[in-house]
């Protein structure tokens, strides 16, 4: 009795340390639009955003062993939801975001439907082909606005400073939201069900896993988030089109963060936005050779490294920034 | 010869033999008992080359064969039966020994000699593998492994799921396999058919040897202790 | 009543195109369990050699297979044994992610040799030639194409059962652990097959740049098509993918039909409607999955 209660007390100081630091640097983010110009929370809505799509990209492959190359899809449905919902009900965006998360949701749910029936290489290409669906019926479909897209009719009525902070502080709750959201959900029943089924569905299956409301559960999650990121996102720009809102390079770069930070670790989505920012910001006047240099890096890193950045410094298996790791439980 | 020096073998992170020293000689039959999980398939494994070792750790005739793939042991006369059978359920009985007999080596184990020696395949040949019973199946897998001409036949729980008819099948076919003068490790899960079977004998527990011995002078109970861990 | 004759046939005739598509991905889907993100791309890239060889050597577009095909077996080869064997066995995912990398660099690499601007391979009178047949108009290059296409299947399928080398592609697919333990070599066998691969899909590139005008970013949407080929005839049957192919192509012409923006949508429409109502697609064994 007396090491149960000793082990509790030497879990619990880390622990309010741990949750000391992420509300200090919550803090520090949210002060931002009093300490930056409009160009770097710019910056930082996309940084948050892509950091968000790419951490529900990883949730589902790392954790799920579902990996999807029409990811976005969520982003596009997301982007629309948010206009189509705002101008509609002329209501003001912010407003609108919990209802167009509520599409984002519904959307997810109807989605997987069909698509969880497939696995694998099937399940990821078929994805896409929902994604390219959307992309091309948004752009016949005259009151989404076809080929030109939306504005954002309602964010007229602010000005600049509230526009750029309201959308800034949009963004930094729907980052707040994604690794939440993801923590909870692995530490809790849903992550040991993901990892069972992740490492053996049959096995989990025998062991009494509902294999697909687990698959579906993690789906919906993922989809939200992606989708409430892809809201937000376009706020920020003002302008929503079918090419860029359903276009691919969403899901790769979530890709591409994914593998060079780490699949299966969400300390591998910090890392990797990071370094995908970072090379931006360095290479991306380089044009085609700045893709080619990405393509042929996140391939050499599959090859090379393929438990990414972070498989690489925790090659011991025992660091665990956000407290998720079990117990038993080695990083493959 | 062929011989294991302090051989381990690792499942990812798991290590499942830990120093195992075993050795056969030409033309010998060698039997491998112990229970469920003892490391038995994984010292086959190690053998044929479908688990990495280390190089020393496996010796062949005096050179060191540890870190070889199953086609370079193949090859080299090192052919498993794998637990299960394991036919290719795409290819009737002809295309699997076909197919083993194309990329094995040559000698006197021909799919004619097969035929010869087991008759009740010729009528089988153009069947799809899968849907002959469980004996014939295994007489078929052992048969596939054979046209190999290998110098070392590595059986695993060849007599699993069979009927007693069945297992005598399969063991006549062994000693014919033996009297040609093709070296045999047999993991044999009845303890009493292996002795009978072979001419020594090694017992595994939790991936260590811990007994062996000439098999006409085994004592049951001491190999019974040795299974068991009393 | 004439009118819907054509566009059946003309829908027929574009599906064997795709089945073409189709046929190569069917392969690595059913025995190296794999699918190649950068299959479109690959096709793309065949189209280019083809442009590149006819530039070089005068000869037009059908001939100039000649050199494409043994070039593609060789690239195919080469991309199987230096990068995607590296990928295969660990993590089944692994070789989708690498050739997405892929997908991109092979974009990118074709924009900045051949710049981003639209092209076709001329084909000449050939692709003007056409026979009446009963007050119907076929295109002769059209129908060359479904010919063509009957006979890599025709050809494929012999190889696959007939053929020692189609006895290892099968055992592979079946149970690759106890193929390599009768001393298959699974590497190289998958060496020769993305070879294979490269080289029935020179085949379709040229047929494809002859048809419609391309540029680098024109792969993903090839692969797409052919993809949705394979789902459609069913997963695991070869024959079934040219079934596939044939009803996507109906699909997309009728879909021309009622707007002529709309083809490829159409295409995607049926293939999800597959998904909910037939998952297994036409002749798919569904225990493949």
């Amino acid at each position: 009795m007396n090491s149960v209660h000793q082990t509790a007390h030497r879990r619990s100081t880390p622990r309010i340390a741990r949750v000391a630091a992420i509300v200090l640097v919550l803090a520090g983010l949210a002060a931002a639009p009093w300490f930056s110009s409009f160009a770097t929370q710019r910056l930082l809505v996309e940084v948050f955003c892509v950091a968000s799509i790419a951490l529900a990209w990883n949730l589902m492959a790392g954790y799920g062993g579902i990996v999807v190359v029409g990811h976005h899809m969520f982003v596009g449905v997301g982007a629309y939801a948010l206009f189509a919902v705002s101008n509609g009900l002329q209501l003001n965006p912010w407003l609108s975001l919990p209802l167009a998360f509520a599409v984002s949701v519904a959307f997810a749910a109807v989605s997987a439907l069909p698509l969880l029936r497939l696995s694998g290489p099937y399940l990821a290409v078929a994805t896409w082909v929902l994604a390219e669906l959307l992309r091309i019926g948004a752009l016949n479909t005259p009151w989404l606005g076809a080929g030109g897209g939306l504005p954002l009719e309602t964010i007229r009525g602010f000005d600049r400073a509230t526009r750029n902070a309201g959308t800034y502080w949009a963004a930094l709750a729907v980052l707040a939201f994604a690794f939440f959201t993801a923590i909870a959900m692995l530490r809790g029943r849903l992550g040991l069900a993901l990892m069972s089924v992740r490492d053996s569905q049959s096995a989990a299956a025998a062991s009494g896993v509902n294999v697909f409301r687990t698959k579906f559960l993690l789906w919906v999650v993922a989809g939200a988030i992606v989708g409430v990121a892809g809201s937000v996102s376009y706020m920020g720009t003002l302008q929503v089109t079918p090419d860029a809102s359903f276009g691919l390079n969403w899901t790769a770069v979530a890709l591409f963060i994914t593998i060079l930070g780490g699949i299966g670790s969400l300390e591998g989505v910090l890392i990797g936005t990071l370094l995908y920012f970072t090379l931006r910001e360095l290479f991306a006047d380089y044009g085609t050779w700045y893709f080619i240099g990405l393509g042929s890096l996140a391939m050499l890193v599959m090859i090379v490294a393929p438990s990414g950045i972070w498989g690489i410094l925790n090659r011991s298996g025992q660091m665990d920034a956000f407290g998720i790791r079990r117990r038993g439980e080695t990083l493959s | 010869m062929l011989r294991t020096t302090q051989l381990n073998a690792f499942y990812g992170l798991f290590q499942a033999l830990f120093g195992v020293d075993l050795n056969v000689a030409p033309g010998e039959t060698v039997a491998l008992v112990g229970s469920n999980g003892a490391g038995k398939t994984t010292l086959l494994c190690s053998l044929a080359g479908a688990i990495s070792t280390t190089r020393l750790a496996i010796h062949l005739n005096g050179q060191p064969v540890g870190n070889s793939n199953e086609i370079e042991q193949i090859a080299r006369g090192i052919a498993l039966v794998p637990e299960g059978r394991r036919l290719f359920a795409s290819l009737t009985v002809h295309e699997n020994l076909l197919l083993s007999e194309r990329n094995g080596r040559s000698g006197p184990w021909t799919i004619a000699r097969i035929l010869e020696e087991l008759p009740v395949l010729k009528r089988l040949l153009e069947r799809p593998s899968t849907t002959l019973s469980g004996g014939q199946q295994q007489l078929v897998a052992i048969a596939r492994s054979l046209v190999a001409n290998p110098d070392y036949l590595l059986c695993d729980e060849v007599s699993l799921g069979l009927s007693p008819l069945a297992v005598d099948d399969v063991y006549s076919l062994l000693a014919k396999v033996r009297r040609a003068g093709t070296a045999i490790i047999l993991v044999e899960q009845n303890v009493g058919r292996a002795l009978t079977e072979s001419d020594r004998y090694y017992c595994l527990r939790k991936g260590q040897i811990v007994l062996h011995g000439i098999s006409a002078q085994a004592d049951r109970q001491a190999i019974a202790a040795a299974y068991f861990g009393v | 009543m004439l009118t819907f004759l054509e566009i059946t046939l003309n829908g027929l005739m574009l599906g064997a195109l795709y089945a073409l598509f189709g046929l190569g991905l069917s392969l690595s889907l059913g025995v190296m369990r794999m699918i190649n993100i950068a299959h479109g791309d690959l096709i793309v890239l065949g189209a280019y050699l083809a442009a590149f060889v006819m530039d070089q050597t005068g000869l037009d577009a059908l001939t100039s297979i000649v050199f494409v095909m043994p070039l593609m077996f060789a690239i195919g080869w080469l991309l199987q044994s230096v990068l995607l064997n590296r990928t295969i066995g660990k993590d089944p995912m692994a070789p989708l992610l690498v050739t997405f990398g892929l997908s991109i660099v092979l974009q990118n690499v074709l924009q900045e040799i051949f710049s981003a601007n639209v092209r076709s391979l001329e084909a000449g009178e050939l692709s003007l030639l056409s026979f009446s047949f009963g007050g119907l108009s076929i295109g002769v290059l059209p129908l060359a194409t479904a010919a063509i296409t009957i006979g890599a299947y025709a050809l494929t399928a012999a190889l696959i059962a007939k053929s020692h080398w189609g006895r290892q592609v099968r055992a592979v697919a079946d149970d690759p652990d106890a193929a390599r333990l009768v001393g298959v070599n699974d590497h190289r066998l998958f060496s020769a097959m993305t070879g294979l691969i490269l080289a029935l899909i020179s085949l379709a590139a040229i047929l494809y740049g002859i048809r419609t005008p391309f540029s680098p970013t024109a792969g993903p949407e090839r692969l797409l098509f052919a993809f949705e080929s394979v789902v459609l005839g069913g997963l695991g049957s070869l024959w079934g993918t040219l079934a596939g192919g044939l009803i996507l192509g109906l699909a997309q012409v009728l879909g021309q039909q009622v707007n002529t923006g709309l083809g490829a949508f159409f295409g995607h429409l049926v293939f999800l409607a597959f998904l909910i109502v037939r998952p297994q697609g036409l002749f798919g064994s569904a225990a493949r999955q």
